[in-house]
């Protein structure tokens, strides 16, 4: 057991030493996030934006530079953490690859990746969700968060599923932006006139902005738009785990690994 | 087909090459003794505790020297850093301890690349290109470091292009069109 820990800690510590470490990524949070959700504020006009919550079947007529900024912050938290997770998978695979051979457990370093990614979501779905409040109090701030923070959850997985699949840099970002984009864009109901088709409900955003959506201007609970966006993680975050482990898996069969005097655990196998 | 009826055995207490052109198929066979890739045909066996040390240097530009060591002495299981704070004073980068590996010059990123092949003392080591970007003094250094493992009985194999390293093997192969030759020039 205090193996399997150690196993955890360390990678989830040097995992979170890396994200610290994407400066990048640093600077979209600090500058990003409110750049995008004090502009949505003060550039957009405030002219009632219909929009109808299909959980409840309610529609509301929010203004439409507040639900400009609950999309901005959906935009910002999953370009954010789908980038940062994309640049760790892309830059680290062969890192983690050279881990898994020299006998670290794939599982504890998807485990790992997948903490270390909940607390940056966490922490940047928080900080939105305050930049958000500077503006104007949300009538759920916390269920706000917590929308903000499936979503990013989300990203995260595919910039993982992104990282394992693509060979060029370029080509992740790429990825990464336009989905996002056409994501959040596609059920902005200003961009998008259509924004209530049944086909945006099969967007990988869908759940979670309902879910702000209805955080920011109702008292409902929007647990079943939550539950979506679960799913929609979920099933990232299998075809993620799925490409990582085939791209850091062993050429050679699985067997037993020999002991030796000098080391608490072998590190490679014997055939 | 890159490779073709490669039949290969390292013994114990051998330093051996494997010298050949460029594009002549050492990585790859190398990949294929390390696990990394999967051969059409045929099986590599390893016994005991193994050790590889890519061509590319493998490492996280985010992470210090330091915590590379601890990163994998975990992965390892070793108790403890001394074997590799030993390489690191054999190959002279102590001093780059608490250094982010991105911002080491090549010949540095080189020595921790090697240093995490050796830390776990294995018994099999291959070694692809292991002393690019090092300076003479260092390449004589890893040279020495080679001999101490054959004095120790581990089984060392060297991937190279140049073949000027010949006199310091026990053993030589030479890989050209996808077959594997022994040399018989080779020093004894």
């Amino acid at each position: 057991m205090r193996r399997h820990l150690t196993f955890f800690v360390t990678a989830a510590r040097y995992d979170l030493v890396m994200h610290a470490r994407n400066r990048f990524a640093m600077f979209l949070v600090v500058l990003y996030v409110p750049a995008w959700v004090t502009l949505a504020h003060a550039a957009l006009p405030d002219k009632p934006a219909p929009v109808r919550l299909n959980s409840t079947g309610e529609f509301l007529s929010p203004p439409g530079d507040q639900l400009s900024q609950i999309t901005g912050a959906l935009n910002a938290v999953t370009l954010i953490s789908g980038f940062m997770m994309f640049a760790a998978t892309f830059n680290g695979g062969r890192f983690d690859r050279r881990l898994a051979m020299a006998g670290h457990p794939r599982i504890h370093l998807a485990l790992a990746k997948t903490t270390s990614l909940a607390l940056a979501c966490a922490a940047v779905s928080v900080y939105a969700t305050a930049v958000t409040c500077a503006a104007w109090i949300p009538r759920q701030p916390a269920l706000l968060a917590t929308a903000l923070f499936c979503d990013a959850m989300t990203y995260g997985a595919l910039g993982v599923l992104f990282g394992c699949v693509l060979r060029r840099e370029v080509e992740g970002m790429f990825a990464m932006v336009m989905t996002s984009i056409i994501d959040v864009a596609l059920q902005n109901p200003i961009a998008n006139t259509g924004a209530n088709s049944p086909l945006v409900r099969l967007l990988p955003s869908y759940g979670s902005m309902q879910a702000a959506t209805g955080a920011g201007f109702t008292n409902g609970t929007m647990a079943s738009c939550l539950a979506v966006q679960t799913l929609w993680f979920a099933g990232a975050a299998l075809l993620a785990l799925l490409a990582f482990h085939r791209r850091t898996r062993s050429a050679f069969p699985r067997t037993r690994r020999p002991r030796t005097p000098t080391r608490r655990r072998p590190a490679h196998g014997t055939r | 087909m890159v490779l073709r009826g490669i039949d290969i055995s390292l013994r114990r207490g051998v330093v051996a090459g494997i010298v050949g052109e460029n594009g002549a198929g050492k990585s790859t066979l190398l990949k294929i003794l390390a696990g990394e890739l999967r051969p059409q045909r045929g099986v590599v066996v390893h016994r005991g505790r193994f050790g590889y040390c890519p061509q590319d240097v493998v490492l996280n530009d985010a992470l210090t020297v330091r915590q590379h060591l601890k990163f994998f002495m975990t992965a390892f299981g070793l108790s403890d850093l001394c074997r590799a704070e030993g390489l690191m004073e054999v190959l002279r980068f102590s001093e780059y301890a608490d250094e982010r590996a991105g911002v080491l010059s090549g010949g540095t990123r080189q020595k921790l690349n090697l240093t995490l092949a050796l830390m776990h003392d294995p018994q099999v080591l291959l070694l692809d290109e292991p002393y690019q970007g090092f300076d003479w003094d260092t390449y004589r250094r890893f040279w020495d470091l080679a001999a101490g493992l054959r004095e120790a009985g581990r089984s060392v194999l060297v991937v190279s292009h140049l073949a000027y390293d010949t006199g310091r093997l026990d053993e030589l192969w030479y890989l050209e069109g996808g077959v594997l030759r022994p040399r018989a020039e080779a020093a004894p």
